[in-house]
């Protein structure tokens, strides 16, 4: 007879011996499990939700594997890309780079948590979540390989967390904090608890109802079936959480939310709000971006702090501000930058200004102008008169441009240290830096590099730099292609 | 000596780097933090503050207006 899961599975899973030939301070360092330190009594009562076992495990991904595989059959490679919207195929492909390896890094984090988190269930959980992220990995870089012959610049799958395009320093800079470079407790906080049951409900759930309307049901089977493991070991930041409070670490706890929440946040509108609201077809759209951030987002994760009696963090006025045009603003940034990005970013058309407008009753005031001049300018001279030339002024937390929230309302900053003077694009990225400045002071910014010479400040040269090929493999604008300034060689004198 | 420093015109919607000698005016300055723009052309006059709000005499040079490495100066179009 088979004994009920729960009748084993802490016998099985709460085996936390007693080291004999080391102190537990050892097994388990300081350093590297995390701080505050707890004795082991404080991590006795560690629980999470899902109590999985290995066989419910693998027999489950068994399935949702083979669910997204068949999908993938079912469609056949030849059939890849019917039907499918111009601007959806550049949501996948910015996806793609900019998720695909991240959720390899996850792997590591989950596995560090698997070493050195204190207590032997959360260790069982993070060995199920670091298999998980490396299946996060497999799929995108399977049916990235599948669309390579449509579309070379989906090998940017794999390739762009090797490179140094801007936007995936970016999102490295935030993962090495998030994760790469944290303790098992941060960790536990940062991705767990702040970024996977925080926010990547948004990325992946959104992105599935939109995919959905958009006809391209494997991405849609993807991302719906990576959110499924995401919520399962997502759960491993609550009881950690919960250990912390009950431990004296209530401070702790709040500084490390309103840091990740912050930095998130910046991510999110890069990644999800532009690409929401500026590649994927109207037609798709179910929501706003900023509809999708307020229930999907705000107002769980507020739910997850009452839970924990933990505050808003201190800028949440300034946060719901930029909801408003964050990501119109970054997407400008991307538009006139698009050479020096992998996919191909849209001016928006006619019916996407009234969508947005419809969404966001200020956009037309704040933006409409500036894309009416980017417009103007192509048809006086093309392509090349929409482009931007010189360098942005980057942030040296987030590393994107400082752009935030709006034209006539900026929020940059500066701070003094060590003979060298920093830019941030808002006081929160600045309040970041300041706490840590020896995890971050001697980080250079792109613009920091072709500054001192590290990197080169010649267009041609610091694409190749970042691992573009142009004009091949950089970014177009979506509905006009190529200018053919941009094929044509320089006249020699 | 050349400075680098970030501009922010009001019309616009992103941070730039000017990179300039210091012995230029405040008034130089602002012209070639518009001409990055994308209205360059539209004219009118430009008060320039530096990161405390500070309005910059546009006669005075860079140098001595007090800006120097990494600062940052605002520009209003009027």
């Amino acid at each position: 007879m088979v004994l009920p899961r729960d009748e084993w599975l802490d016998l099985a899973r709460k085996v936390d011996w007693t080291p004999r030939y080391v102190d537990e301070r050892e097994l388990f360092p300081e350093e590297i499990s995390g701080r505050p330190w707890l004795p082991r009594e404080a991590w006795r009562d560690w629980n999470e939700a899902y109590r999985t076992t290995y066989r419910e495990y693998v027999a489950n991904q068994r399935e949702k594997d083979a669910a997204v595989l068949g999908v993938r059959a079912a469609l056949s490679k030849p059939r890849l890309f019917d039907d499918l919207d111009p601007g959806w195929v550049q949501l996948v492909k910015f996806h793609n780079g900019a998720v695909a390896l991240a959720e390899y890094a996850g792997a590591v984090a989950e596995l560090r948590m698997a070493r050195f988190g204190r207590d032997s269930a959360w260790r069982t959980m993070a060995t199920l979540g670091a298999l998980d992220e490396i299946r996060h990995t497999q799929i995108p870089l399977l049916i990235g390989h599948d669309l390579l012959a449509y579309d070379g610049n989906f090998d940017w799958t794999h390739k762009a967390f090797h490179t140094n395009e801007w936007v995936i320093l970016a999102a490295r800079h935030l993962f090495d904090d998030m994760f790469l470079a944290a303790d098992a407790i941060d960790l536990a906080i940062q991705l767990n608890f702040v970024f996977e049951t925080g926010f990547t409900s948004l990325q992946f759930m959104a992105m599935a109802a939109m995919a959905d309307r958009a006809h391209h049901h494997l991405f849609e089977k993807t991302v719906a079936s990576i959110q499924t493991d995401e919520a399962r070991h997502s759960q491993i930041g609550h009881p950690v959480m919960r250990a912390l409070i009950e431990n004296g670490s209530r401070e702790r706890a709040q500084y490390l939310i309103d840091k990740m929440w912050w930095r998130c946040w910046r991510l999110f509108l890069a990644l999800s709000g532009t690409a929401m609201e500026y590649l994927a077809p109207v037609s798709a759209r179910t929501r706003s971006f900023k509809e999708f951030m307020t229930e999907w987002v705000t107002e769980q994760f507020v739910k997850n702090l009452a839970e924990f009696d933990l505050e808003k963090p201190w800028f949440w006025d300034l946060f719901m501000e930029e909801l408003d045009y964050a990501h119109h603003s970054l997407q400008l940034g991307l538009y006139t930058y698009r050479t020096t990005l992998w996919f191909d970013v849209a001016m928006p058309d006619r019916a996407e200004r009234d969508w947005l407008n419809e969404k966001y009753p200020q956009w037309n005031e704040t933006y409409g102008a500036l894309w009416e001049e980017l417009e103007r300018r192509w048809e006086a001279g093309g392509e090349a008169g929409t482009l931007s030339y010189g360098l942005p002024a980057l942030c040296n937390l987030c590393q994107l441009p400082a752009l935030f929230i709006r034209p006539g309302r900026n929020t940059a900053c500066t701070l003094e240290m060590g003979g060298r003077r920093y830019l941030f694009c808002s006081e929160p990225c600045r309040w970041i830096f300041q706490q840590e400045t020896s995890r971050f002071a001697e980080h250079q910014s792109v613009v920091d590099r072709i500054v001192a010479g590290d990197a080169p400040g010649k267009l041609i040269d610091l694409h190749r730099w970042m691992g573009l090929q142009a004009p091949v493999e950089t970014g177009k604008d979506l509905r006009r292609g190529l200018d053919p300034w941009r094929l044509d060689p320089i006249p020699k004198r | 000596m050349r400075l680098y420093l970030f501009g922010f015109a009001s019309d616009d919607f992103l941070g730039r780097v000017v990179v300039t000698p210091d012995g230029r005016t405040v008034a130089q300055l602002a012209d070639q933090l518009v001409a990055w723009g994308l209205a360059p052309e539209r004219g009118g006059s430009l008060t320039v503050r530096n990161e405390a709000g500070d309005i910059l005499d546009p006669a005075a040079t860079i140098a001595d207006s007090g800006l120097g490495n990494g600062d940052i100066f605002k520009v209003e179009r009027g």
